[in-house]
């Protein structure tokens, strides 16, 4: 990126199933508030906003509209990101873009979900191009089902190895006060005896839909400075599409298909002269919608050698006292405001470098971390944040 | 409010929810190149797919006007696609999930299945078989049609799912 970017603020909602008590808006200012406290910023400080939701989970059309007052962004420019599970990390992304191109100085990316509103797998199933999709996508539930069977069949994975990932991110959720599902599960047989919602997905296995959102503020090399005292820098980011509804939307079970996670790596490592991933970063929050989804991203992102992912959980190598901790807030199985989903692994991500993570901050010293995500059939953004750069 | 510090549940009675479930009409156009599949399933009950000039990779998934590889203008090259084919790999929904094209749950749905065609080419559809047991991969389907003229018109939903045939 031509000018530097750091991220100067946070905050986030806890997440829920429920909030009853706030409309979309209100909801979405508790965010608003927690960033601007956080990078103690007023809001006449932001110059632009970038907001991000899937609309069609809500049943509202241009729900930023409604909230532009709550927001604090009227008479100021801004855009809306709809992207699928991607959506947060490409408004990030525009946030970036608009100060690396010199318009702005400070941006805010404004992001949320409330699942309470309406149901994700209603718009995914109806609203997804709804005239070849129609009937052909079930929700996300069945896509990880057959990407859980891939994975199962041609790495060895077991399902006590789908638990571990479960029980990993519980520990981490029961640490994030700001976490959905925190289950203080104690065993794997405890996970396993959860029931199949489609084969061989447990409920225990997947994410849940949750109300939440998160806030970041952004800002050019020149003010960052000044506004934070520890400024997590943007050092790159990626972003790759892939094709509309193959066979297999995720993973890829016909052995035919490019993976979009090897096409960011790609760029991104090369970029960034990342040869050994584990050796040259020290965290990752990543977006697994699936305890399997989570094992096998660790070897699309080249974490590991393939057919290796299960393990890594395995030997705890991902754990939070592990050597390269992945998703130590608990993950998208713990919490998924989708709009905010890939915000938060940022925000979680640089909270991590920052050593704000408070009970849930990784037990090595983080200078530099991974945050990505995951959505649409199988599209893939990666972000690469350091403490310096 | 503090750094770190999550914010709480207030504690007050619930706000008025409005409920809204008025059916919302809506009208898309498939265009061309997918309004093909439609005409032919429609009128002929045969599957067709466009192919790329260039890699020759078939489109079932769905026809479009440009190849997404080779990010050519795919001209109008139609295969019609064998209704036979095997079980490539299949799942199955155990806990009903909600369907918000009918308003209701699946109390028995058919089998989420990915079929390998007799030409090679992948399609995502559903078996008839309901009973998990007689499920396997590698078993020989075929597709059955909506043999009612005025209900076909649904594209890929004009195949009501795969049937299990013996060889």
């Amino acid at each position: 990126m031509a000018g530097r970017v750091a991220i100067v603020g946070v905050g986030q909602t806890h997440h829920t199933t429920r909030r009853n008590d706030v409309n979309m808006a209100e909801m979405v200012g508790e965010a608003v508030r927690a960033a601007l406290a956080d990078a103690q910023l007023s809001i006449k400080d932001i110059e632009a906003f970038i907001f991000s939701n899937m609309e069609a989970f809500e049943g509202v059309l241009l729900p930023d509209h409604g909230m532009v007052a709550e927001v604090g962004a009227v008479g100021k420019p801004g855009l809306k990101v709809t992207g699928g599970g991607t959506t947060g990390s490409e408004a990030v992304g525009e946030g970036c873009h608009m100060i690396s191109a010199g318009l702005y100085d400070i941006t805010m990316v404004v992001s949320w979900q409330k699942h309470d509103c309406g149901d994700a797998t209603a718009g995914i199933s109806a609203a997804a191009v709804p005239t070849f999709a129609k009937g052909m996508v079930t929700g996300a539930v069945s896509e990880f089902a057959k990407q859980a069977l891939s994975y199962m069949k041609e790495s060895g994975a077991k399902e006590e190895h789908a638990a571990m990932v479960r029980l990993k991110a519980d520990r981490g959720a029961c640490r994030n006060p700001y976490s959905h599902l925190k289950l203080g599960l104690g065993s794997i047989d405890e996970v396993l005896q959860s029931p199949y919602l489609v084969w061989p997905i447990r409920l225990y296995d997947f994410c849940p839909q949750s109300c939440g959102a998160c806030v970041i503020i952004l800002a050019s090399e020149k003010r960052a400075k000044k506004i934070h005292k520890k400024p997590v820098w943007v050092a790159d980011f990626v972003v790759v599409h892939q094709e509309p509804f193959r066979a297999g939307s995720f993973g890829d079970p016909t052995g035919t298909e490019t993976y979009s996670q090897h096409v960011a790596c790609e760029r991104l490592y090369k970029r960034n002269g990342i040869t050994n991933v584990r050796k040259q970063v020290d965290l990752a929050e990543i977006y697994e919608p699936s305890t399997w989804e989570e094992m096998s991203l660790y070897e699309h992102f080249y974490f590991c050698e393939k057919n290796e992912g299960w393990k890594l959980i395995e030997k705890g190598v991902t754990d939070i006292e592990g050597d390269f901790p992945v998703n130590c807030s608990g993950g998208v199985i713990a919490s998924n405001p989708i709009g905010a989903t890939p915000v938060i692994r940022i925000a979680e991500a640089a909270l991590q470098i920052r050593g704000d993570a408070g009970e849930h901050q990784a037990t090595r010293d983080i200078k530099t971390a991974i945050a990505t995500a995951l959505g649409g059939p199988n599209w893939t953004a990666m972000f690469l944040l350091k403490r310096s750069l | 409010m503090a750094e770190g510090s999550p914010t709480k549940q207030p504690e007050r009675p619930e706000y008025i929810r409005i409920k809204f479930d008025l059916p919302r009409p809506y009208n898309w156009s498939t265009g061309r190149y997918l309004g093909k599949l439609y005409a032919e399933a429609k009128e002929n009950k045969k599957l067709v797919a466009n192919r790329c000039p260039k890699c020759k990779e078939i489109k079932v998934h769905a026809p479009t006007p440009v190849c997404p590889k080779c990010k050519v203008d795919m001209g109008w090259d139609w295969v019609e696609l064998p209704q036979t084919g095997t079980v490539f790999q299949y799942t199955y929904q155990v806990y009903p999930l909600f369907d918000p094209h009918l308003g209701r749950t699946f109390a028995d749905p058919h089998p989420p299945a990915i079929i390998l065609l007799d030409n090679g080419v992948f399609l995502r559809h559903r078996l008839e078989e309901t009973d998990t047991k007689k499920l396997r991969e590698g078993m020989r389907v075929q597709a059955v049609w909506e043999e009612d003229y005025e209900k076909r018109g649904q594209g890929f939903q004009d195949i009501l799912y795969f049937r299990t045939i013996e060889e």
